[in-house]
């Protein structure tokens, strides 16, 4: 599963990878940048797809979060 | 202690109160600490309330009482190191729950951060996943911004916990004049889409058997008053979950009870049974669904959440309604009375028949049945009272008995099933619902972990009625050694517990003893006359067991009624 990540808080690319080993995937490929404001990073996650669905839903949930300020 | 009128200069201290003010918080929990000394230092003399608890863990579980009984969002506060990690299970449990808490923490110096300094912890490491959002704020004219900015994502979309962690240098620096405003909340509410709405709107025309379920989303007063607008216009029997309870009109004959493990018998055989499963804001706990492939694996899942992220997530949505409760439902009833509006009230009827009385073991001669006792509770307890628990059997004899107006009456920890949690959650509801009766039913074991707060209760005559039901066990654990692990009970038994009375005589609060049916309900009578905090001891059967139950990870059919059925 690929994910391209884009978010204001760095921090949220460790949480996605800590949140990938809990679900029982691995990040296999990272790529991250961040400016001031912006963080991007494309992901690649390797594991059983029921909980690659899982890992897509909860980082969708996270950016959510994210979103709500303008 | 007449506060000090020497001047000083404003800090960052003041910017953290200035946001709050700004949000209009009246009330918070806290407990000081080296790091979060600035802030404590503006709040001297601020007509600010401050409640000092004895644990920080009871004041997150307050802040979370509080906004659980009122809707807004509660505020607490501590210090760095141990200060902030005593926080964690009160964060996570708003979390789970839901539930809109604000944190504020002291920090180490920012100088000293990555030294292992003094009561240092990386609280916003620890909490990233345990909450919706963290910040460490390193500028000062970002104090107010970024509170202001957490009470904005806590109340959002779905409300939750945000923490908001401040190195105790930023809180000492100068006051900055020009703190940056907070940015702009976009409208974080979801509306389901019209075709969405038409097609549930045409599977519940076209269902023989539907059943509603409300759950946590279903809490807001608009959303509570758009569910029982749905039932009453379809006849439909309906159940909720254990944090939706109150959603439905206790006085609707075809409310069926609390749904799950310890749900009751008609509710778990008429989901079971519907063609058609409407849920709103619920997300399938495995209480609620047990296994998850047999929970309702033929009929029309209509579900509705203000999180997408739930849709799929344990039980399929045949047809998704991505938004806010209220809105949905009642666009839902909408679209509904458009055209054919159908009716279900046989059904309904059979649903009821499904049930029958509550199960429950009789106790031996002479002793108290916790159930028996909980029943004549709730036909005496006042009508508009609130009611906290904490974790446990009790939890879950209260969930089956009670019957709140609002599911803000009815205040407990759900997902995470926090012991400790009932009694400081009373002294939060307490201060959000002034004038109004406030319970914490709490177990023998869940009681000691907060029991300290009698102090806090002592100091500010907090008005909450401590119900303690004492079975001297660890019960539910206990219930669980009984039936799946051959009756070795490990750890369970607190046989030496002390004389609640009288630690509740050494704070000045007035206590009730009950030791048997004999004067149970005299007994009662003289503490709910009680004017003012009070505890009533209740000296129960340790034998009784929760009936119904269906074993973790069951199945309907496996719902037991007593020990050998």
């Amino acid at each position: 599963m690929t994910y391209h990540l884009v978010v204001g808080d760095p921090r949220t690319v460790a949480r996605v990878i800590n949140m990938a080993h809990r679900f029982q995937c691995r990040a296999t490929r990272v790529d991250s940048r961040s400016t001031d404001d912006v963080t991007t990073a494309d992901f690649e996650f390797a594991g059983p797809q029921e909980q690659l669905d899982r890992l897509r839903a909860q980082i969708d949930r996270i950016v959510q979060f994210e979103k709500i300020f303008v | 202690m007449i506060p000090s009128i020497v001047p000083r200069p404003k800090t960052g201290g003041d910017a953290v109160l200035e946001a709050l003010e700004r949000e209009g918080v009246e009330v918070i929990f806290g407990y000081p600490g080296g790091t979060i000394m600035p802030f404590y230092d503006a709040l001297y003399g601020h007509p600010m309330r401050h409640i000092l608890v004895r644990h920080e863990a009871a004041a997150v579980f307050a802040a979370g009482g509080f906004a659980r009984t009122s809707g807004r969002v509660g505020v607490c506060c501590a210090t760095s190191g141990p200060g902030a990690t005593n926080l964690i299970t009160g964060l996570v449990d708003a979390m789970m729950d839901s539930i809109p808490v604000v944190a504020i923490t002291g920090q180490v110096r920012t100088g000293l951060m990555g030294t292992d300094g003094f009561q240092e912890a990386d609280v916003c490491a620890i909490t990233q996943c345990t909450t919706k959002a963290s910040w460490l704020v390193t500028d000062p004219a970002q104090i107010y911004t970024k509170v202001r900015e957490a009470f904005a994502l806590a109340r959002s979309g779905r409300p939750g916990p945000v923490l908001v962690d401040i190195p105790t240098d930023v809180l000492k620096a100068a006051y900055v004049d020009h703190q940056a405003p907070p940015r702009k909340v976009r409208d974080a509410k979801p509306v389901a889409t019209r075709e969405s709405i038409a097609a549930a709107a045409e599977a519940i025309r076209n269902a023989h058997r539907p059943v509603a379920i409300a759950g946590g989303g279903a809490r807001d007063p608009k959303a509570v008053a758009a569910f029982r607008r749905l039932t009453s216009l379809l006849g439909l029997p309906h159940t909720t979950t254990i944090v939706g309870l109150g959603a439905s009109d206790p006085a609707d004959p075809h409310g069926l009870g609390m749904l799950g493990m310890h749900g009751t018998k008609a509710a778990n055989l008429t989901v079971k049974s519907a063609d058609v499963v409407m849920v709103f804001g619920m997300r399938f706990d495995d209480r609620v669904t047990g296994r998850p492939d047999r929970f309702v694996p033929d009929a029309t899942v209509i579900h509705n959440d203000i999180d997408a992220t739930e849709f799929d997530k344990i039980i399929p949505a045949s047809i998704a309604l991505h938004g806010d409760s209220a809105d949905t439902i009642n666009a839902l009833c909408d679209e509904l009375m458009k055209g054919h509006v159908p009716r279900f009230d046989d059904w309904a009827i059979q649903a009821k028949a499904m049930g029958g009385p509550l199960a429950r073991d009789v106790a031996k001669d002479g002793h108290l049945s916790a159930t028996d006792f909980l029943d004549t509770f709730f036909a005496a307890m006042p009508p508009d009272a609130v009611v906290c628990t904490d974790v446990g059997q009790h939890q879950m004899w209260a969930a089956q008995r009670i019957r709140p107006q609002t599911p803000r009456d009815f205040c407990t920890s759900a997902g995470l099933g926090s012991m400790g949690f009932g009694f400081p959650s009373a002294i939060g509801a307490c201060f959000a619902n002034p004038g109004r009766h406030v319970f914490a039913i709490c177990g023998d074991g869940g009681f000691q972990m907060t029991m300290p707060e009698l102090a806090t209760v002592k100091r500010y005559q907090v008005p909450v009625k401590i119900v303690l039901i004492d079975n001297r066990n660890l019960g539910m654990v206990r219930q669980w050694q009984e039936l799946f692990y051959d009756e070795r009970y490990s750890a369970t038994n607190l046989s030496d517990n002390p004389d609640f009375c009288t630690i509740a005589s050494a704070y000045d609060i007035a206590s009730f003893r009950i030791e048997g049916p004999a004067d149970a309900e005299a007994t009662l009578a003289s503490f709910l006359a009680h004017t003012g905090p009070a505890l009533l001891h209740v000296s129960c059967y340790p034998d009784e067991l929760v009936w119904p139950m269906i074993p973790s990870g069951g199945v309907v059919e496996d719902l037991m009624e007593s020990k050998t059925a």
